[in-house]
């Protein structure tokens, strides 16, 4: 059961620490080095099933007079593996494997899926979605054409699933001790290493029939800082769709360790934050969560079709300040939400959504597409098998600006400085709030004191307008972004920017 | 004994024979239907059936687990090979075990967690509720749009076994229903709706009471003004105490607490509420949302005192957390239950007359709670008070509290609980809280 209503960024997913788990490719390699090159034998050998077959089965989904039909295979394997207390505490794998058949008949879709790949199951769920129709059916589709991705966003090379525990457990051991070592009043540390690589074969009954393997890791550190009877937590993390590189090149364990003790420490001695308007700086490293929810959300096209997103006739308008310019690039080499291909096949691009102010794009999916008479712009993602597509961000941008960072904080006299979060949410209609770990207080445009717990609350629509300074400075952020029950990982990013008045919710 | 079980305890009699100290499996399979009706038409129609396992293994107190949704044999039995190697390479835990046997001496049937219904009801009396409570949503003047109603049902089959000799089974229903509305125009715009589930049929409302539940939170907030900064009484609704109660019962988790990311840590048995509060998390209320027999390591359901006349009287724990804390589970391990605030003996009514100037709480957005301080900070929507009457519509504002602080200044308790949540409570007054405007 979903509200349907709710949109959340999640910084830490409940997935993440300790829930799921770990081990290399599992059966003996079998499925090492399988990859969508392989033509054929890719979904012969991952889920026995040949091209034959599934053209039969994409045609028993048309027999009620569906306009389209789409078989997505999906296998993925998921690790992991949490230190806690000084010690490794546990580990697991996690296989995932099963089939989800979709009809579509003008703006509606059935949806069938099983975990059980025999033929005949497979069309008892292709008969399942087939009902959304009732008039005569489809005799003839396309015939399949195996196509491979053109894009390789993914770092493959020293992939995760190729490793074996103890390599893991270093890694892990690195980032659990990065943050315990760092101070004497660091007082528990929990470090997960979550992997996956999931493999998915789409076919439909335009003829496509496509595959991807697509890594996904995530080294995450929570650190509990004590002094004085008093208590804090931070959270550091980060990952994407990368190998083992990238922990040794881009970011070390180590110092992801060190940044949620450092965070926790300064929490220890942050005040509550102020309450009322005033300016709002957002810090670059996280604030893309602001982005995520004010303009990813309403910018996705089943709330223009459905009526729902306030953004919905905006189309050409004049939205933000002239100094925005927003895009979602999904191709951005390594990134958490980054895909070669999105869950529908299509390939995914770089899509501007508002340009130098002016609203140029939604994201969207095949259906809401071909409702809107819009170019397809391959953002149709789903949590797995068992959910349908649905429009969704991937990495979400707000480009860089030209003013130094340390200028947009001089010119506040007293106001609010958005470092961390926890998260944010959006409606429909435009109001978000986002939730602040920590914050510092400016005054006489200079950063002072820490502050902690706070919330930011406004209106898509007016804020856009209310950003009136953007730093040359850029940050990423990972998440977990959920709409409508289905949870998909996400990056966002921004430079450091101002916003000239917003609501701080902090203690009077 | 059901087919499932018998898998999972042959998989027990495989892992021990490979080398496992002790095992657990479960093994569970469902079937859910759900259709989405917008503007009358099914919009999304799914049906399907799926199956999972899951393993934890134990080697010389070192664990390991595993899940899987491919339930061939063989992928099953590498899944088990594979989680033992891997127990290995973890560390020794001296608190880690499987719960000692205790049996589940009560009739589960009497738990009320499966309805016949489920069987009878056909598609199109679903497709028929969904429709009619959408067709109500719309029908008033103030509505401009429909963002959907559903209607959905779910049947499981739970089914988990150990090696410590414990077995045990059950199936349970749910049927969920709802729709989402749109009242206001131009850019301000307010989205709500309502939705209802329950373990039984019967528990749902007519089409008539949900659609007007739906129609009266959307409608709510239009023309909604932004107030003052100021530090004032909040009361909150029954879904805003369930809220509430939401961030409670992760600061009364028994991880939270031997972690110490929880204001609660060392506060058993002290006071940290008014003497009015009583919160009790009941595994065995029949036919609620969050009953159940057993928790996810087969340790039986009870009923726990939470907090009892303000005091702390326990924490909420599962075999690990109990053991490393010297308490016994308390059958929580997977999470709380129907975990709630009695009734105190308030009216609604009263409580609003007692406020001069205020917050009527209906609606929160955000994150916004840290278990490790108690500082809760949220968007906040609802209705101002005045003179002990509600007048006016709040939006865009936040709310902020520490919950220590919140739940001792709790000054009244309504009488007007539900169970229709797992997680609930009746309206309560809390004495103050900052709200942040302009």
């Amino acid at each position: 059961m979903s509200d349907k209503t709710r949109r959340t960024f999640l910084k830490q997913c409940g997935a993440g620490m300790g829930a799921v788990m770990a081990s290399g490719l599992w059966m003996n390699g079998m499925f090492m080095g399988c990859s969508p090159q392989d033509g054929d034998s890719f979904f012969e050998n991952l889920f026995q099933i040949s091209k034959e077959e599934m053209q039969k089965l994409l045609l028993v989904a048309l027999s009620k007079g569906g306009e389209f039909s789409e078989l997505y295979f999906e296998y993925s394997i998921n690790n992991s593996v949490r230190m806690e207390e000084d010690i490794i505490k546990s580990s697991s794998e996690s296989i995932s494997l099963g089939v989800g058949v979709r009809v579509i008949k003008g703006e509606q879709t059935g949806y069938g899926y099983t975990n059980d790949l025999s033929f005949e199951k497979i069309k008892h769920a292709a008969l399942t979605a087939a009902a959304i129709a009732n008039t005569d059916a489809k005799l003839k589709i396309a015939d399949l054409n195996v196509l491979t991705p053109k894009l390789q966003t993914y770092d493959m090379k020293n992939s995760f699933s190729d490793k074996h525990l103890e390599e893991k457990i270093t890694m892990v051991k690195e980032a659990y001790q990065g943050a315990k070592d760092h101070d004497p009043k660091i007082a528990k540390v929990s470090a997960a290493l979550a992997d996956e690589i999931q493999y998915i074969t789409i076919a439909n009954s335009d003829g496509l029939l496509i595959s991807d393997v697509r890594p996904q890791v995530r080294l995450m550190v929570s650190a509990t800082a004590s002094d004085k009877g008093t208590l804090s937590t931070a959270f550091a993390n980060n990952g994407g769709r990368v190998g083992t590189d990238f922990y040794k090149n881009n970011d070390h364990p180590k110092d992801i360790g060190i940044r949620a003790a450092k965070e926790a420490l300064i929490l220890l001695e942050a005040e509550d934050a102020p309450a009322g308007e005033m300016p709002v700086v957002l810090h670059k490293d996280q604030s893309g969560v602001m982005i995520h929810e004010a303009v990813g959300h309403p910018l996705e096209a089943d709330g223009v079709w459905k009526g729902t997103t306030i953004m919905k006739d905006k189309l050409n308008e004049m939205v933000a300040n002239p100094l925005v310019t927003i895009y979602d690039d999904a191709t951005i080499a390594g990134y958490r939400g980054s895909l070669n291909i999105d869950d529908e096949g299509i390939e995914t691009k770089n899509v501007p959504l508002i340009e130098k102010g002016k609203l140029v794009g939604f994201l969207n999916d095949k259906l809401s597409a071909k409702i809107l008479k819009h170019k397809e712009n391959g953002h149709g993602r789903r949590q797995s098998y068992a959910h349908p597509p649905i429009p969704r961000m991937n990495n979400t941008v707000l480009a860089g600006g030209e003013t130094d960072p340390q200028e947009i904080i001089s010119s506040v006299e007293k106001g609010f400085y958005a470092v961390s979060y926890q998260g944010g949410q959006v409606s429909g209609t435009g109001k978000f709030t986002f939730s602040v770990n920590l914050g510092y207080l400016i005054e006489n445009g200079k950063i002072t004191k820490p502050l902690k717990n706070a919330t930011l609350i406004g209106t898509n629509v007016q804020i856009l307008k209310e950003i009136n300074m953007i730093g040359n400075d850029m940050g990423y952020f990972l998440g977990t972004c959920g709409k409508e029950g289905q949870s998909v990982p996400v990056t966002c990013g921004t430079p450091t920017m101002k916003i000239s008045r917003m609501t701080v919710g902090g203690k009077a | 004994m059901s087919k499932l079980l018998k898998l999972a305890e042959k998989m027990i009699e495989y892992g021990v024979k490979k080398g496992a100290t002790q095992m657990q499996a479960s093994i569970n399979e469902g079937t859910e239907f759900n259709v989405e009706i917008r503007n009358q038409n099914i919009e999304k129609l799914t049906e399907a059936g799926s199956i999972g396992a899951s393993f934890k293994i134990i080697v010389d107190q070192k664990v390991a687990t595993a899940s899987s949704s491919d339930l061939k044999e063989d992928t099953l039995k590498s899944l088990i090979d594979n989680a033992i190697t891997r127990a290995k390479l973890t560390s020794a835990d001296e608190f880690s075990a499987l719960p000692d046997k205790e049996d589940v001496d009560f009739d589960i049937s009497k738990l009320k967690l499966y309805d016949e219904n489920i069987n009878k009801m056909t598609p199109e009396k679903k497709i028929a509720y969904a429709k009619k409570i959408e067709e109500i949503g719309k029908s008033d003047s103030r509505i401009n749009l429909s963002a959907g109603a559903f209607f959905g049902t779910g049947n499981g089959s739970y089914n988990l076994a150990n090696s410590n000799g414990f077995s045990g089974s059950y199936k349970n229903t749910i049927f969920s229903t709802g729709v989402f509305l749109q009242s206001g125009s131009g850019d301000n715009l307010f989205e709500d709706g309502w939705y209802e589930y329950g373990r039984n049929l019967s528990t749902l409302p007519s089409e008539e009471v949900l659609a007007k539940k739906a129609i009266e939170r959307t409608t709510l907030l239009m023309g909604a003004k932004k107030i003052d900064t100021q530090v004032v009484p909040v009361i909150f609704d029954p879904q805003m105490t369930g809220s509430l109660l939401g961030f409670l019962s992760s600061c009364v988790n028994g991880s939270s607490i031997y972690m110490k990311r929880s204001f609660l840590v060392d506060k058993l048995n002290t006071k940290i509420a008014s003497d009015i509060v009583n919160i009790y998390d009941d595994g065995l209320l029949p036919g609620a949302p969050g009953t159940r027999p057993f928790d996810g390591e087969g340790v039986p359901s009870r009923k726990t005192s939470v907090i009892e006349n303000g005091e702390l009287k326990s924490y909420l724990l599962g075999t690990y957390s109990g053991r490393k804390l010297k308490m016994k589970s308390t059958g929580n391990s997977s999470g709380s239950t129907n975990f709630y605030m009695a009734n105190g003996t308030s009216t609604p009514e009263d409580i609003i007359k007692s406020v001069k100037n205020g917050l009527y709480l209906v609606k929160t957005m955000g994150q916004g709670t840290d278990p490790t301080t108690g500082a809760l900070s949220k968007g906040a929507f609802g209705l101002w008070i005045e003179n002990g009457k509600l007048t006016y519509p709040v939006a865009e504002i936040t709310i902020s509290g520490q919950l220590g602080e919140m739940l001792a200044g709790i000054e009244m308790v309504g009488n007007d609980l539900t169970h229709n949540r797992s997680t609930c409570g009746p309206t309560i007054k809390v004495a103050e809280m900052t709200i942040s405007g302009k």
